[in-house]
């Protein structure tokens, strides 16, 4: 059994870290959604604003885009990571069954029983590999959750410079992509603090 | 590891107690496990929790062959009868557990397949082991609301799950009943409390009081012999059970 230097096995580790990061993507999740909504307000608020903000309007469509993107990707991020949880759980299971089946094989003086043993054993090694597995699909899926949100902060950001020519409009557009930069960073960091996981480093 | 004794032989028909546990943790309830054998089949009953596992199995795998165990039999549904059921099913997946049709789809929960369980009704029903018919009898709300006992007509035997359990005090580890009155102290607050209907403990009183028993083996505690068996039942008979002070 893999054990962490506090003692605790790495699966019951793995598990408490798999179950904050869930955490920390419903919370993405939910702010992800609110992007959808932000989305569509620009994209009022531009039309409404007809010639004195065309630029803003083709950013504000960009911006409904990438936001449906993103709750495309926050979809799949979620898989995941129940996935994840799953097979963190079963890896945990096969911890306390292998201790209990060593046991009893290792006080019994019955031969031939160690093949149960190396049996299970072979079916745990098949759960660490889907789970090492599914780990490098999460990190992969996490950094392309991040690129996706920098290309946010990016249309954001240009959102907001042409605000500053929406002449009658420039305080409500401002507003609105001032707030819309503010939720992706707020995804951003958020991104960042997962990639940094400990979760990432066990094998 | 807990120890083997083997209660009744004639020829390849056997039942085997597995007993007290000197390395078991103060904080898991004592358990006892038996195992039938006739023909080179075998059965057992009340398989026990996960965590007794390694000792019933140690035990067990010293007088048998643990992968030709043919079946389970689970009076009740509780972790300590047998919360052990995967890791059995390692040994043998082909086995089979006979449980009470009400708790046919909990007791899956500690593992199995829809394969490994067999419904047990109501009124009970007869099992087979090599040749040998064994009796399984209603026992219920003793204490669980879907409870059966095993008799062995031929070995004149009454495998009795929670009925007849005592919870007896560090030291006194004997296998049988050597005082019925010393003994019965720690068996009246358990059954008072464990045992939920006085309607039923008064018919199963009646059924068993007819049955021809040497042995009346508890869950629990120390097994019952000769005449302390109707000694047993008597006393099971006049007591008030399923009345909390609280």
């Amino acid at each position: 059994m893999v054990s962490t230097a506090a003692g605790k096995p790495q699966a019951g580790v793995d598990l408490l870290r798999i179950v904050r990061i869930n955490e920390e993507i419903k919370a993405v999740v939910g702010v992800a959604f609110k992007i959808n909504i932000m989305a569509l307000n620009a994209i009022f608020l531009a039309k409404r604003a007809g010639t004195a903000a065309l630029g803003f309007g083709v950013l504000s469509n960009e911006l409904r885009v990438f936001s449906q993107d993103l709750r495309t990707c926050m979809g799949a991020l979620t898989e995941l990571i129940h996935r994840c949880v799953n097979e963190v759980s079963v890896v945990l299971q096969d911890i306390r069954h292998t201790r209990l089946l060593r046991d009893a094989v290792l006080m019994s003086s019955m031969p031939g029983l160690a093949v149960v043993v190396h049996r299970r054993e072979a079916a745990n090694v098949e759960h660490q590999e889907r789970l090492a597995g599914l780990r490098r699909q999460l990190q992969r899926a996490l950094e392309d959750a991040f690129q996706l949100v920098e290309l946010g902060g990016v249309l954001a950001k240009s959102a907001k410079i042409e605000a500053a020519y929406g002449q009658g409009f420039a305080a409500s557009l401002a507003q609105v992509s001032g707030e819309f930069d503010g939720v992706v960073e707020e995804i951003r960091n958020s991104l960042q603090a997962l990639q940094r996981s400990d979760f990432f480093k066990s094998n | 590891m807990k120890k083997t004794n083997t209660i009744f032989q004639e020829g390849d028909h056997k039942w085997i107690a597995i007993v007290r546990d000197p390395e078991r943790p103060g904080h898991l309830v004592d358990t006892n496990e038996y195992l039938v054998l006739h023909g080179g089949k075998g059965m057992l009953l009340d398989p026990g929790g996960a965590e007794v596992f390694p000792a019933v199995f140690s035990a067990l795998s010293g007088e048998f062959d643990p992968s030709a165990l043919s079946a389970v039999f689970a009076s009740h549904q509780d972790p300590d009868i047998c919360s052990s059921l995967a890791l059995w099913l390692e040994f043998n997946p082909g086995m089979r557990c006979y449980v009470s049709w009400l708790w046919a789809s909990f007791i899956p929960h500690f593992g199995g397949t829809a394969e490994t369980f067999v419904s047990m009704p109501d009124e009970g029903m007869d099992i087979a082991l090599d040749g040998l018919m064994l009796q399984a009898l209603p026992a219920h709300y003793l204490h669980s609301s879907g409870n059966f006992h095993l008799y062995d007509r031929r070995a004149k035997i009454l495998f009795s799950g929670d009925v007849g359990a005592a919870l007896l005090p560090a030291g006194h580890d004997a296998l049988f009943v050597d005082n019925f009155d010393t003994h019965i102290r720690y068996a009246e607050g358990f059954h008072k409390r464990w045992m939920g209907s006085n309607e039923a403990k008064r018919r199963w009183c009646e059924r068993v009081a007819q049955m021809d028993i040497d042995l009346l083996c508890p869950q629990h505690g120390a097994i019952y012999q000769g005449a302390d068996v109707q000694r047993f039942i008597n006393w099971f008979d006049e007591l008030q059970v399923g009345i909390l002070g609280a």
